[in-house]
């Protein structure tokens, strides 16, 4: 465990996008009336899923540094997707925000966040309590 | 003994040749006291799990913890997982299961250099 | 950072919103006016949103992918509407040889749904500002603690 660990850097991805999420959100939200404004959506999940290759490390534990991690493709270049909402409901000056759900993506990815920086925490801690405790 | 992660520490003790010396004084023990240990039936030393064996064994499933814990963060970050509270519950278990052996290997050195103070 | 920038593109709604509040209010308060500074009723006021790209052209190339598609809100313009309609009152003192008062095409209904929606679009907005919020204080809270 060491700090330059797969997890630890998919978490702060996801960190990333979901600040990003949050700003593409807002925006919705801010225009919410402006005539013909299309509701944006944004997907980062299967890029990251791709980039982590989750199930694919399991067969590969890894056991010596030497080692490669499998799917630890470059988190550097992951691009989201952002694209106009298709679900989104035209109203009769061409907006199509759905304020109501735009609000639930909102709550969920504040949640999603928390839960990010909780886990972050609890690794950081980890590896401090373990620096700690060398004698 | 600088131990960088879990793994080097299982190399530790096995280079060490922990398992040697770890049964040789099991050996010791049970004669000298006549103490039942688990796996040992009647004072007699059978090919039960010796200490260090035991230990690697702990290791290892802390080891399983730690990246269960880690796959289940990675899933979360990644959206395949929706499971909040399991992923807490398997980041926990795993901090728990790392501390505990952290401090069984303070005390294992401890007990360690305690040996090794003994004057022959 | 994307959440300062939330921040600006939340208030950009706040103040939309309250432009287009106080268009309404002034309608409904001027409701019954005959007489105004240029002459004539009062004229019914709207505005217009228009949106336009949170980044700036010269961060564009630094933050990538949200350039274009984070938007902040404007109130571009506040559209005067030329409808007057004529109440027939020959004792009212503006009205004219036939005895018919030119007054604002205003409906009070009409201007209360638009406050409401206004409203609630503002309420929407600072949930959002208090979320963006919530999210940076919670970002300071990494390796607080331990």
């Amino acid at each position: 465990m060491d700090v330059n660990d797969k997890t630890l850097k998919a978490l702060t991805t996801a960190l990333n996008f979901r600040e990003m999420r949050q700003e593409l959100i807002s925006s919705n939200v801010a225009n919410a009336n402006t005539p013909g404004f299309k509701a944006k959506k944004m997907d980062f999940e299967e890029a990251l899923a791709r980039a982590l290759d989750v199930d694919g490390q399991m067969k590969m534990g890894v056991t010596d540094e030497r080692h490669h991690n499998v799917g630890n493709g470059g988190f550097n270049n992951l691009e989201p997707e952002i694209y106009d909402n298709p679900n989104g409901v035209v109203s009769e000056n061409g907006n199509t925000v759905d304020v109501e759900a735009e609000m639930a993506q909102m709550a969920e990815n504040k949640l999603m966040y928390d839960a990010l920086v909780q886990l972050i925490n609890k690794k950081m801690g980890i590896m401090k309590y373990a620096i700690n405790s060398e004698k | 003994m600088a131990i960088k992660d879990i793994g080097s520490f299982q190399q530790t003790l096995g280079n060490a040749d922990a398992k040697g010396w770890s049964r040789k004084v099991d050996n010791d023990m049970a004669s000298g006291f006549d103490i039942k240990a688990p796996g040992l039936e009647g004072g007699e030393i059978q090919d039960g799990k010796s200490f260090g064996e035991f230990l690697q064994d702990s290791i290892g499933k802390v080891n399983n913890l730690q990246q269960d814990a880690n796959m289940a963060m990675e899933k979360l970050a990644s959206g395949e997982s929706q499971n909040l509270h399991e992923t807490l519950l398997a980041v926990e278990k795993a901090d728990i299961a790392f501390r505990t052996m952290n401090q069984v290997r303070t005390k294992v050195l401890d007990a360690y250099r305690e040996i090794m103070k003994m004057q022959i | 950072m994307d959440l300062l920038s939330s921040l600006r593109i939340s208030s950009s709604g706040l103040a939309a919103q309250r432009k287009r509040m106080e268009a309404h209010s002034s309608n409904i308060a001027n409701a019954q006016t005959t007489r105004t500074a240029e002459g004539g009723p009062y004229r019914r006021k709207e505005v217009v949103f228009g949106s336009e790209p949170a980044r700036e052209a010269f961060s564009e190339i630094l933050e990538g992918e949200l350039a274009e598609n984070a938007q902040t809100v404007h109130a571009t313009e506040v559209v005067h509407s030329d409808k007057v309609v004529y109440k027939h009152d020959p004792s009212h003192p503006d009205a004219n040889s036939e005895g018919y008062v030119a007054m604002p095409d205003i409906n009070p209904m009409v201007e209360m749904a638009n406050m409401i929606e206004a409203q609630r679009a503002y309420e929407s907005n600072v949930t959002a500002i208090n979320t963006t919020k919530q999210m940076a204080m919670k970002t300071l809270e990494i390796g607080r603690g331990n």
